[in-house]
């Protein structure tokens, strides 16, 4: 054969081929999704395809041709499976933005409600005070509710016809067959006498419990609920004075309110189961609003009573009076979470309306401690 | 207790101010309730003559007047009835704040008439209530003098809180002495004159009690006044009695307030032409005798009461109030005042049994100054004699001894109860400025009390009366030292239950209330409580009468008022207590709470759904489970409290012991309410579950499987009434090693199943746990199971 020929011949079967590559590259670029797409790989590379054919018939030439022919067949079937790849992944992208259009919702639409409940504000107030109290070394320890006129009064110094007794408004119950007649517990102090009753004289060098619980008295108006809350502490030791009395104390007005520098002042006072006896008051502010700020201000708010345990109430659980002394607080718990929560109105506490609960309330994962915090910043 | 600024100074010389004495008062125990100055806003009032006095040419009422301050001239429109010319008028200048009005006063035109002032009344100056006309000032008052110095109001009125044990303080001298002890001025001397007396008293006492009975009256002094004129009493002692809630009465009735404030000693006086015989009795009152008193009332008297009585009969409750029958009017001439120490407890319980609130009981009460008798002889007889003139009688007395209490004492307790500080020589000084009389040997304190604190008796007080008069300030601030404990909660375990158990249930939707722990009979008895012992003698009202025996009616209650402010859908839980008798054993912590109306609202997404009885129980449940209840003991038992309903309602016991209730409550209840939905309840009682006593903090091992758990599900037809439970547990018993799980998915009753049957559809779970099982081996299981749901239950495979 001439060589003229040949190449005359090589030239006609590429040109053939390269015509070939154009058209399959038309058709990918025509192609309507990755169905006809695989169609055209198939009628292209496939048993009977197109330019499979021509690989078919290289045998046929001599070893020149076959070389420059297979290498052409190749470059071509290599670029059209770029161009079938690249289509893919455009077809893909197209899909998948189909998809995200399609799939676009209305995000205005209400979410489900908050179905979280609340923890109520006094409740709050106990475990804030229970932590605070947990640090200095307290634990909490209960009582009855329905208590006995000795524990509630005789055992803390207060006799029958005590003017002391009077300021009680004291709730009894139906006497029983023998004519004693229960009371509902006026204060948490009985508790201190039912916990000292049942120490270990022999055994204990030191003790510090709080008290916290419910009271009553027969007392119904704008600022008092027949039915309220106390929280009593009793520390008793043999090195314990009024020191630290004053030193535990403003440690606990301080950090519950979460002011540093809050003023505190013990005044001279009475009650019939402490001897000293004294008042606490801590500072605050009266602005312009009509509101009350607690930290430095002009004005002083009564807050809890306090005092060394009374000799006469050690010696009536028979603690010995000259080896043991120590100190008793008491602080109505109402107060409290009002003052630290600006809840300006006591009635409602009781009421257990489920507004002023959302309202007032605490989220039930919000646990007061040292160190999460102690003032319910996110409720 | 009420004084005012110069009655205090009688008794206390100072060169301090009324703030000084007003900041001092509280740092002694003598917390001060008030201070009101009326003087400070009337400075600028000042005293005018009305000169001229003409009608308005427009208004019939009023008047323009013209009137001079001594400097100017001004004209006034008044509508006073009573101005006239010539009167010395209270005049207020424009720009004057006008306490009883709570206005600045500007100048004005009133109908045309130019205005610039006012004459003002007694209420415009908050000096009375008296609105009725101006005030008119004595004719020799200079004009532009302030209304203050004319009037005399310069006197602010300081209203002091004492506590109970402080009866000395309810004089104004026992105050002016702890003011004195704390080194703000000196006590003064008491203006006494023994006045011996001209002749016998007309009256004499006489004691008619038992010799055990002598404690109730120790002491009693008398004294009688002849020739006596009782008219209104002089001005200064009516503004001071009016400025303390005294209403002024006449002379001699003034001058027993006036000391009773003055020293905080009641006085009596009788008006002796009324009284019948020589002889005042003091005894005890018999049931049935009646006591006419001063009062207007008339009471009914028991045995136990302490009385004087004439030869007619009572006519003075002692201690407490005076009788009508011989009291003193403006007519008497003649009386017989009566001073003693009667017994506090008697007194009280007097006071108390009649509901008679007198200043006097309130002083008994509180312990008087067993010296006081003799020395108020005296005291008064130079008052009475002042004031009213006529002659005094020799004194008439009755009286134990009584010896001033002593206390050994030594000042080292100082230090050791209170931390203070202090030098010997300043303990002494305060004790004897607040009246002790110290005999010192060494460390060996002989302290005599005075007769007027009867509240002192033992080291710890005399303790609080030197460090309270030192100052609480100089008591120095302890921690609490750390070195006692380590690191530990202040909670229990049983504390940590109810902590526990509140957040699940608000983490669940609940919302934490607290409510009362007492509500009404009726109540009470629908929840099975309401019996005797419970139930309170003096109730605030008849809705809070009885102690609760369940917390759920006071959430069905808390619940009914929600809903009548349209709230519907609600979830409440409470943790406190309930009681089932009045020993302290038999007040249990209960956990409950109710959920009423929708679990799901219906909304753009879903349509709403009913609380049901299953929520109710998963809520206990998962509670349970948090506060340590271990699963594997809670039995179920349909026999909650009679409060539920009998067919929706269950309760979990471990043991014999009930650990909750739950269910629907009982419709009659519900209905009750005027609830028109159903109400899901339950109550969980914490104390009844068992806390584990080891204290380890390790966990078991963990085991996993590491094969593949397989499923298998079946139907079944059984009885309609059985319990889904028995299925569960009958199939658990085909393989207990392998089955590690049951879970109900369906039940069906109705087409395609017969009468009184209903099908269950349970999916079971297999896990292998040493080697796979083989198709045959689950086969087995299958085979096993469905054979003992027929063995067991008689219940068939369901053919689909």
């Amino acid at each position: 054969m001439f060589s003229g020929f040949k190449s005359t011949m090589t030239n006609q079967i590429k040109e053939k081929l390269i015509k070939l590559s154009e058209e399959i590259a038309d058709l990918i670029s025509c192609s309507s999704d990755l169905t006809n797409l695989d169609e055209i790989r198939v009628s292209s590379f496939g048993k009977k395809g197109s330019v499979t054919a021509y690989l078919k018939n290289l045998k046929d030439y001599d070893e020149d041709t076959k070389k420059e022919i297979g290498s052409l067949v190749n470059q071509v079937k290599s670029n059209i499976n770029n161009l079938i790849e690249t289509k893919k992944v455009s077809f893909r992208q197209d899909l998948l933005n189909n998809r995200i259009n399609s799939e676009k919702i209305d995000v205005t639409l209400s979410s489900k409600e908050r179905d979280l409940g609340t923890l109520h504000p006094l409740s709050r107030t106990i475990e804030e005070l229970s932590a605070i109290f947990a640090d200095m070394g307290f634990s909490i320890v209960e009582g009855p509710d329905i208590e006995t006129d000795y524990y509630n009064f005789t055992a803390l110094n207060i006799p029958k016809e005590h003017p002391a007794r009077q300021e009680h408004d004291t709730f009894y119950l139906e006497p029983d067959k023998e004519g004693n007649r229960k009371v509902l517990r006026t204060h948490t102090s009985p508790v201190q006498i039912r916990t000292m009753e049942k120490l270990n004289l022999k055994e204990f060098d030191e003790i510090r419990y709080i008290i916290p619980g419910r009271t009553y008295r027969s007392d119904h108006d704008a600022t008092h609920s027949p039915m309220f809350h106390q929280c009593e502490g009793l520390v008793l030791g043999k090195n314990i004075n009024m020191g630290h009395l004053k030193g535990c104390l403003i440690e606990f007005c301080r950090s519950y309110f979460n002011v540093e520098n809050l003023p505190v002042r013990f005044r001279p006072s009475y009650f019939p189961f402490t001897e000293p006896s004294a008042e606490v008051d801590i500072g605050c502010k009266k602005e312009k609003d009509g509101s009350l700020s607690i930290g430095e201000g002009e004005d002083w708010l009564e807050i809890l009573g306090s005092g060394m345990i009374h000799p006469k109430v050690l010696e009536g659980v028979g603690i010995n009076s000259n080896i043991y002394q120590g100190f008793a607080f008491g602080m109505g718990l109402e107060r409290l979470t009002m003052l630290k929560y600006g809840i300006p109105d006591l009635r409602p506490f009781y009421d257990s309306d489920l507004r002023w609960l959302k309202h007032y309330g605490f989220l039930p994962i919000d646990n007061p401690s040292l160190h999460s915090g102690l003032n319910g910043v996110f409720s | 207790m009420k004084l005012t600024w110069k009655w205090l100074l009688e008794h206390l010389e100072t060169e301090a101010g009324i703030d000084q004495v007003v900041e001092t008062l509280p740092k002694l125990g003598l917390e001060v309730a008030s201070v009101i100055d009326i003087a400070k806003d009337l400075r600028e009032f000042v005293s005018v003559e009305v000169l001229e006095v003409n009608k308005h040419p427009n208004a019939d009422k009023l008047n323009v007047c013209i009137v001079f301050d001594g400097n100017k001239h001004f004209k006034v429109v008044c509508g006073a009835h009573n101005v006239k010319v010539g009167m010395i008028g209270v005049f207020a200048y424009v720009g004057t704040f006008i306490p009883g009005l709570n206005f600045t006063l500007k100048s004005g035109n009133i109908r045309g008439e130019q205005s610039d002032g006012m004459l003002c009344s007694e209420k415009e100056l908050t000096i009375s209530d008296k609105h009725e006309g101006i005030i008119e000032l004595p004719k020799s008052t200079k004009n532009g003098l302030s209304v203050v110095d004319v009037l005399e109001l310069n006197d602010p009125i300081i209203e002091i809180e004492i506590t109970p044990n402080r009866g000395d303080c309810l004089g104004v001298r026992g105050i002016a002495r702890d003011l004195a002890a704390s080194g703000i001025g000196t006590l003064k001397e008491l203006k006494i004159k023994e006045i011996e007396g001209d002749f016998e008293s007309l009256i004499n006492w006489k004691i008619d009690l038992n010799k055990d009975e002598n404690f109730l009256c120790p002491k009693i002094f008398g004294r009688s006044f002849t020739d006596l004129t009782n008219k209104a009493s002089p001005s200064w002692m009516q503004k001071r009695l009016l400025a303390v809630d005294q209403r002024p009465i006449s002379s001699l009735v003034d001058i027993t307030n006036y000391i009773m404030i003055d020293l905080g000693r009641p006085l009596h006086a009788y008006d002796i032409k009324k009284i019948e015989g020589k002889n005042l009795t003091v005894k005890k009152s018999k049931k049935g005798d009646k006591f006419n008193a001063l009062n207007g009332k008339i009471y009914d008297l028991n045995n136990e009461m302490l009385v004087i009585s004439d030869s007619h009969g009572i006519d003075d409750l002692a201690g407490i109030m005076g009788g009508e029958r011989t009291s003193v009017n403006l007519n008497t001439t003649e009386i017989f005042l009566e001073a003693a120490i009667f017994s506090p407890s008697s007194i009280a319980q007097t006071g108390r049994a009649l509901n008679i609130n007198s200043d006097a009981r309130y002083r008994f009460e509180r312990g008087l100054d067993y010296n006081s008798p003799e020395l108020v002889m005296h005291y008064a007889a130079l008052m009475i004699q002042k004031i009213c003139g006529g002659k005094v009688s020799k004194i008439v007395s009755l009286q134990n001894k009584n010896e001033n209490k002593k206390i050994i004492f030594n000042p080292e307790i100082i230090l050791k109860l209170s931390g203070v500080i202090i030098e010997n020589n300043k303990s002494l000084k305060i004790l004897e400025k607040l009246g002790f009389n110290v005999l010192v040997d060494n460390n060996n304190w002989n302290i005599i009390v005075p007769s007027w604190r009867s509240d002192i008796d033992g080291v710890a007080d005399i303790v609080e009366e030197i460090i309270r008069v030192n100052g609480y300030s100089s008591i120095p601030t302890i921690m609490l030292s750390r070195k006692n404990y380590i690191a530990k909660p202040a909670m229990n375990s049983k504390h940590r239950q109810s902590f526990f158990a509140t957040r699940i249930l608000a983490t669940r939707g609940y919302n934490e209330v607290i409510t009362f722990s007492f509500l009404n009979k009726v109540m009470a008895h629908q929840f099975n409580g309401g019996q005797n012992s419970l139930s309170l003698v003096n109730p605030i009202s008849s809705e809070l009468t009885d102690m609760r025996p369940s917390i759920l009616p006071n959430l069905i209650q808390a619940a009914q008022k929600n809903i009548n402010k349209g709230i519907d859908n609600i979830s409440l839980c409470e943790t406190g207590p309930v009681f089932k008798g009045d020993s302290p054993n038999e007040q249990l912590n209960s956990i409950s709470g109710i959920r009423i109306g929708n679990k799901y609202i219906r909304d753009w997404k879903k349509t709403s759904e009913k609380f049901d009885f299953y929520d109710i129980k998963s809520d206990v449940l998962e509670t349970l489970y948090s506060i340590g209840s271990p699963s594997n003991s809670l039995k179920i038992f349909t026999d909650a409290p009679n409060y539920f309903h009998p067919g929706r309602s269950a309760t979990f016991k471990i043991g014999i012991n009930i650990i909750a209730n739950f269910g629907e409550i009982h419709p009659e209840i519900t209905e009750f309410y005027g609830l028109k939905s159903s109400v899901f309840g339950f109550e969980i009682f914490p104390d009844k579950i068992p806390i584990p006593k080891n204290n380890k903090t390790a966990r078991p091992m963990l085991k996993t499987a590491s094969l593949q758990a397989v499923t298998r599900e079946f139907a079944f037809i059984v009885d309609n009434l059985l319990e889904s439970e028995k299925v569960i547990q009958a199939a658990k018993s085909a393989d207990k090693k392998l089955i590690t799980d049951i879970m109900i998915y369906d039940i069906y009753e109705g087409k395609n199943i017969p009468e009184g049957k209903k099908s269950i559809a349970i999916k079971v779970t297999i896990q292998p746990n040493l080697e796979s099982l083989t198709d045959k081996d689950l086969e087995q299981i299958s085979s096993n199971i469905i054979k003992v749901i027929k063995t067991k239950l008689s219940g068939t495979l369901r053919e689909v």
